[in-house]
Parts: C-alpha cells; sequence; structure tokens
C-alpha cells in the first residue's frame, strides 16, 4: 500500500487544540502549574503552522524516494499483519532515537532540530514549535531502510504519525510522574522534561519518541531530579519571538563559520561537528559544558 | 479549508493563553537575583562588579576582561558574554545602554542605566562619565 488510509496527526488535531485549552484552564485555575506567554505562545504555533506549509515543498520528493526504495524491497511486509505493525513500532521508534540523537549531536541537522528547543517554556504549544526546515535537511532518508525492509509507505508514514501524536501529550508540566512501571519503559512528561532541559547535567540526554528504553540502552537516559529543576530552553536562548530568527538563526550561524573557514577541516566541523564547535575550542558544545559542570560540581 | 482551520485555531489559542494571563511572575532584578542567574547563565566566571538595570530589566556584570549580559526577554531572559572593553564603548544615549551581541540569535541588548560608562573603567573616550546606577562589588 502506498497511500495512507489515515493520517493519525490530521486525526489529532482537534485533540491538541483540546489539550491545549484544557492546560491554559488548568493553569489559570491553579490547578496545575502551567506557564504561557502570549507572544511564547504565538511563536510556537505559528511555527508549527508554518511547519505545514514548509513540509509540501520536500514531502513530494520524500515521499517519491520512499516509494523508489519500496519498489527495490527485499522483504514484502503485508499491510494487515499484526506482526509487521509490532514489528515497526519498534524499528520506527528505533529509527527516531537515532534521528533525534543525530539532529542534536551534529550541527547541520541541529540547525533543522533547534527551533523545537528554542522556548523557554514548556508546554503542549512548545510540542508545536515545529522545524520549518527538517525536510531540506535530508532526515526522512532515515527512515528509508524500513521501506528497504518492505514496510510499505504507508504504512511508514502512519507509524511516523503515531509516533508525533504520541510525543505531543509529553510537552508538559501538568503531570509529574507517570506510575513508575510506565516511566521504566514509556517516554514521559518527565524524561522529556529533562530533554528540553538547559541545565548542563541534562544537555543532550532522552532522545526517545515512544520508548524510553533506547536512551537506557545507548546511555543516554537522565531521569529528573527533584533537586535540579528544569530550567528550558537553548544553551544561547534567542533574543526575542521572531518565528524567523526561531527557524533560521543556526543556519545563518552556519553561513557565516563557513564564510570564514579556512581548510577542509573546519568547513566539515562547522557543518558536521558538534553543535558549539568550533577549530580553537573557543566555544561551548553539550560535552565541554557537561565536563565543566562536573568539574565544579566535584571540586565542590 | 484544513489550512484555515488551522490558522483560525492557533488564533483562537492565541486568543486564550493572552486572556489566561499565566506567563511566569517577573519582578524586576534585585542585586541577589541577577547574581544567582549570572551563575546559572555563566558558571565558573567570577563576578567583579555588577549593575542592575534601573528598571531591573536586566544586567550587566564584569567579569575579568569580559561582560556578562542578562537581559529580559518576555518572562524570561537571555545572556551572553562580550568583551568588556566593547561594552564599556558601547552607545549609551537617553539611559538605555544598546549593546551588539554579534550574535543573530540575540543581535543586541538594551539596558537602561543613569549613565555609562562605570567609574574606573578603563577606557580613554573623553566623554566617559561614572555610572549611577545600582552597583555592586563582590
Amino acid at each position: 500500500m502506498i497511500h495512507a488510509p489515515f493520517d493519525p496527526v490530521t486525526l489529532a488535531v482537534p485533540f491538541f487544540v483540546l489539550a491545549v485549552i484544557l492546560e491554559i484552564a488548568l493553569a489559570r485555575f491553579r490547578v496545575t502549574p502551567s506557564n504561557y506567554e502570549t507572544r511564547d505562545t504565538m511563536a510556537s504555533l505559528s511555527m508549527g503552522f508554518g511547519s505545514q506549509i514548509a513540509g509540501l515543498l520536500t514531502a513530494g520528493a520524500a515521499f517519491a524516494a520512499t516509494i523508489w526504495v519500496w519498489e527495490h524491497r527485499i522483504f514484502t511486509v503485508p499491510f494487515t499483519a499484526w506482526w509487521g505493525w509490532v514489528a515497526i513500532f519498534f524499528l520506527e521508534d528505533l529509527t527516531y532515537y537515532w534521528f533525534h540523537r543525530l539532529s542534536h549531536e551534529r550541527r547541520f541537522w541541529w540547525a533543522a532540530h533547534v527551533n523545537h528547543h528554542s522556548s523557554q517554556h514548556y508546554n503542549l504549544s512548545t510540542a508545536l514549535r515545529q522545524t520549518w526546515t527538517g525536510g531540506v535537511s535530508g532526515t526522512w532518508a532515515l527512515w528509508l531502510p524500513l521501506a528497504f525492509f518492505g514496510f510499505s509507505p504507508a504504512q511508514i508514514a502512519i507509524q511516523k504519525g503515531i509516533s508525533l501524536v504520541y510525543q505531543f501529550w509529553i510537552h508538559t508540566e501538568a503531570i509529574k510522574r507517570m506510575p513508575a512501571w510506565f516511566e521504566a519503559v514509556f517516554n514521559t512528561p518527565s524524561h522529556h522534561r529533562v530533554h528540553h532541559a538547559r541545565n548542563p547535567r541534562y544537555l543532550d540526554r532522552n532522545y526517545a519518541g515512544i520508548l524510553i528504553i533506547w536512551d537506557r540502552m545507548f546511555g543516554t537516559f537522565q531521569p529528573e531530579l527533584d533537586e535540579e529543576k528544569c530550567r528550558y530552553g537553548i544553551v544561547k536562548n534567542l533574543g526575542d519571538f521572531n518565528v524567523l530568527r526561531a527557524a533560521f538563526h543556526e543556519w545563518i550561524g552556519i553561513g557565516k563559520d563557513l564564510l570564514s573557514a579556512r581548510s577542509p577541516r573546519e568547513v566539515a566541523g562547522y557543518l558536521f561537528g558538534p553543535p558549539g564547535w568550533s577549530p580553537d575550542g573557543s566555544r561551548e558544545t553539550s560535552a565541554t559544558l557537561r565536563a565543566q559542570w562536573e568539574a565544579e560540581r566535584k571540586a565542590g | 479549508m484544513q489550512t484555515a482551520g488551522s490558522a483560525v485555531a492557533v488564533g483562537v489559542l492565541i486568543a486564550f493563553a493572552a486572556w489566561a494571563k499565566i506567563a511566569k511572575p517577573m519582578s524586576p532584578l534585585t542585586d541577589a537575583r541577577a547574581r544567582a542567574l549570572m551563575a546559572e547563565e555563566f558558571p565558573g566566571r567570577p563576578i567583579d562588579a555588577l549593575w542592575v538595570a534601573t528598571d531591573g530589566a536586566g544586567a550587566l556584570a564584569r567579569s575579568g576582561a569580559a561582560a556578562l549580559v542578562l537581559c529580559e526577554v518576555g518572562d524570561g531572559y537571555v545572556a551572553r558574554h562580550i568583551p568588556w572593553a566593547q561594552a564599556v564603548a558601547s552607545s549609551f544615549r537617553d539611559g538605555v545602554l544598546r549593546l551588539d551581541l554579534s550574535d543573530v540569535a540575540a543581535p543586541a541588548a538594551r539596558l537602561a542605566f543613569d549613565a555609562w560608562p562605570p567609574l574606573g573603567a578603563e577606557v580613554e573616550a573623553a566623554n566617559t562619565k561614572p555610572a549611577k546606577g545600582r552597583k555592586t562589588a563582590s
């Protein structure tokens, strides 16, 4: 099957809207501790709206590539086979983990993803602060192996949609902790708060989509600690609420750095090094910030 | 149709968020609060002197050869460091210091002071005046 019979994200839009209204209402009446700043909310929701438009520009190419790979598949997974859905649930989520890790640890893909982290708030509107440049950064290619193994383009699209819908509800401070068994297996508001935090201890942790097991397996898991409250945003927060700045600032930064590069090594470092990489090490990366924090902690 | 519906929903949600007035509570910075924020934003950098903006919407600190800048944005703060000499030489007009942060993510900061640059700054500018802002030395 090539075309998905339904789109989980489209079906979930009314739920998104009602959930945001509920979160705001609960905070308004002091039932839960969420915060919404109007200009920040406007930026987040505008980025979500814009990402739908921007996505159309590259959706055709991504879809065509997926079909081409699927036509050269090595197996065929029947769309109606239950085991196929179990398999794609795990394989798609594993793909998402590595996509997400790449999007944080290599600057070229961070440039496309940074806008999602650029809010100093953590609420359901932040979940909708989606990328405008993810398509052109080419990360959709990471899902092509699923088509090569025989999962149909429709099945891949549906599972990606399910993952995106799942990840919406975890962008909240309204839920403190889920039951222990759930926290052990699934990505939760608590785990994802850590992911959005800019405290050195929390940087580059909890890349999970639906299952937190991948972070536990690959050594990137960090539980939320009561003694260290999450500070949200990016290491160098934005100076205003301009959505164009949020969408493109890192790309512009890359362009400026490339213009100053003096060797192929510097070009490669500025493009594919960790965010914050510089030839002389004068800028801060997540690793240096974490090391500095560790040293200070040990020094007392 | 779907796009138009999404646009309407975005408008409704923004209006609802504005009505709720649930931004983080912000009060003018005190010296202690500014120091705490500076410690979070610039860990390991000692503060030689600190000036809190007269409206409490930011602060500037000297840390060796660097100026640590903290500026209110919405209900949060943005922080950057620039060379101290650059901060001292920055444009000061009508009680507002305009700092070029040389960063596309946060190009500039504006801090309100009674006067700038501060007393004792090592500048040779002929129009140097002592600062009258709230200063504390560590």
